[in-house]
């Protein structure tokens, strides 16, 4: 009886602990804090990284999966789980970390890839438009372009602080943008000059020379020669070049001359009208040509009457051959210039009469062609 | 008679009272809110945190989705009203962060305004001043570009005008430094030229 009675007080008090105990381990569960502020570091690594750019869908998994258990972290605060149950909110959470993990690393792997080849574009153009520009300049038709120049060298900046902010596709977009500017500025040299890289042409600049060279030959006389393209003036005597000098063209000399302030030097056979010594000119000695002569005249009504030229537009003239102070700050409006000891020379040895041929260029490698033909393969590459 | 209808009565009653009602309200609230979001610019300012208003609108949506699948009686829409009522505290929070973020933005934009605007001005005053029928190539070059800049300055504009304002930066950024170059050149440019003057005085001529 005894026995029976205390075996009863144990199992009462045991089944009482053990009610105790269980109603003790049983609590509310809640996400690992370690697991939570790794998952919560990840969230703003993808921030920082742009993962919603550079790994959307990667990154629209890990928000959902992340929504989802923030959603069951307050839906689920007072739920109270027996100890021997998995903690559901701490296995989800590993999976949302991994899925973070991923979407990090595609993003970071993405946005280094995109970095990367944005800015290999970017250099290429930067390195495009340095050889544009040296090319440009060298072939003396940077006024023929305008503005454009202008307008691309801004683009490419653009292009260059959009890197700076991060924004890899849109420095991609203005690069192009840049890159097809300078396509059409390509196309607006070759519309312009690329008679220089015409054999007919060329052929025909030769045949003045020739004629020129002849004439001076037949009449034992001094001639002059002037290739725009080489920007050289040679001296001939008795059908003999004498001596060639460097000269300074107008500052859109390599074109053809149109009208009065184009800049332009004029193509074509001339004769020296007046010899200017010191006090008649400003430009120390000169040799004022016959332009316009009938042949200019004639060019520039036809270009008047086809609307190419301003109405408004003068033919222009006071072409000379003449000296300078300094190379280096004087140019022409359309003249040839070279320097002072050099126009002395010239001076001497011509008189009014002496004939001046002034031709585009004399072979088909000329500087302009050779620039030219340079800018198209860098447009095709 | 009496015990039939309670019977009978009494769990329909119950079962009509216990039927959840999905929380349409609160969804159209949520959706409204993301999209003020989505119209302040959040998508390009704060791309990750619109991003995941989306996650938890469709999360809710999905939410109430797997509810309305359930036998009426069983239904629980509290999740997702959970769910709804956080999208549309947080969207509150990204639109006013977003706010934040563009006016910064255009502080930033028009202050790259000024400067390059003051720039182009400088560059223009030099043009002005620049020896005339001295080296006319690049002088006649340097016009062009001053021309350039200064037209430019319209894009500037028409960039902040539109909320462009990192464009509208990068732009200005970009004439501010062209325009400065460009008064670098014809400052060097008028120095040579006194330079040469005065060698031209010292000389006697």
């Amino acid at each position: 009886m005894f026995v029976h009675r205390l075996s009863q007080r144990f199992l009462s008090v045991g089944v009482t602990f053990c009610m105790l105990w269980l109603g003790l381990s049983a609590c509310v569960q809640k996400a690992p804090p370690e697991l939570l502020q790794a998952v919560e570091m990840l969230d703003r690594q993808l921030v920082e990284a742009q993962g919603a750019e550079f790994a959307p869908e990667e990154y629209a998994r890990f928000v959902e999966q992340w929504v989802a258990v923030k959603g069951r972290m307050l839906t689920e605060e007072d739920v109270i789980h027996w100890p021997w149950e998995a903690n559901p909110l701490a296995a989800e959470l590993r999976k949302v970390q991994e899925q973070g993990e991923r979407a990090a690393s595609a993003a970071a792997q993405r946005k280094e890839t995109e970095r990367r080849s944005a800015e290999a574009r970017l250099a290429a153009l930067e390195e495009r438009l340095r050889l544009f520009t040296s090319s440009v300049d060298g072939m003396g038709s940077r006024v023929v372009l305008g503005q454009r120049p202008i307008e691309t060298e801004l683009l490419v900046k653009q292009a260059r602080s959009h890197m700076e902010q991060g924004l890899y596709s849109r420095s991609t977009q203005t690069a192009q943008q840049a890159s097809h500017l300078m396509d059409g500025q390509v196309e607006l040299l070759n519309t312009q000059l690329g008679h220089y890289a015409d054999e007919q042409r060329v052929r025909a600049w030769r045949r003045m020379v020739r004629r020129t060279v002849d004439w001076s030959r037949t009449h034992r006389a001094v001639a002059i020669v002037v290739s725009k393209a080489d920007r050289l003036l040679t001296l001939y005597r008795n059908g003999r070049p004498v001596v060639s000098y460097p000269v300074e063209l107008g500052y859109n000399g390599i074109l053809e001359k149109r009208y009065q302030g184009d800049g332009a030097t004029p193509e074509g056979y001339y004769r020296v009208i007046r010899k200017r010594d010191r006090g008649q000119t400003k430009f120390y000695r000169a040799l004022l040509l016959d332009y316009p002569n009938s042949e200019d005249r004639r060019r520039f009504r036809k270009a008047r009457t086809a609307g190419v030229i301003p109405v408004s537009a003068l033919v222009g003239g006071e072409i000379e051959i003449h000296g300078g102070d300094d190379r280096a700050l004087s140019q022409t409006l359309g003249c040839i210039m070279l320097d002072n000891r050099r126009i002395d020379t010239l001076f001497e040895a011509t008189e009014e009469g002496t004939p001046v041929t002034i031709v585009g260029a004399l072979n088909v490698t000329n500087s302009v062609a050779m620039a030219l033909a340079e800018l198209t393969q860098t447009e095709r590459g | 008679m009496k015990r039939l209808l309670v019977f009978v009565l009494a769990p329909l009653l119950m079962l009509a009272a216990g039927c959840a009602k999905a929380p349409t309200e609160k969804l159209a609230a949520a959706e409204k809110a993301v999209s003020e979001a989505q119209a302040a610019g959040a998508p390009t300012y704060m791309a990750e945190d619109f991003a995941k208003l989306e996650g938890m609108l469709n999360n809710a949506k999905k939410e109430i989705a797997d509810q309305d699948a359930k036998f009426a009686f069983t239904r629980d829409y509290e999740k997702a009203e959970q769910l709804l009522t956080t999208t549309q505290t947080d969207a509150g929070r990204v639109t006013a962060d977003t706010g934040k973020k563009k006016e910064e933005a255009k502080a930033a934009a028009v202050q790259a305004q000024q400067a390059a605007q003051e720039a182009v001005k400088t560059a223009q005053d030099l043009v002005a001043k620049a020896p005339v029928g001295k080296d006319r190539a690049a002088l006649e070059a340097i016009k062009a570009d001053a021309q350039g800049l200064a037209t430019s300055l319209s894009e500037v504009q028409a960039a902040i005008d539109s909320g462009d304002y990192l464009g509208a930066q990068a732009k200005a950024k970009a004439i501010q430094e062209k325009s400065q170059a460009v008064t670098s050149e014809i400052q060097t440019a008028m120095a040579k030229v006194s330079g040469a003057k005065a060698k031209k005085g010292k000389g006697g001529k």
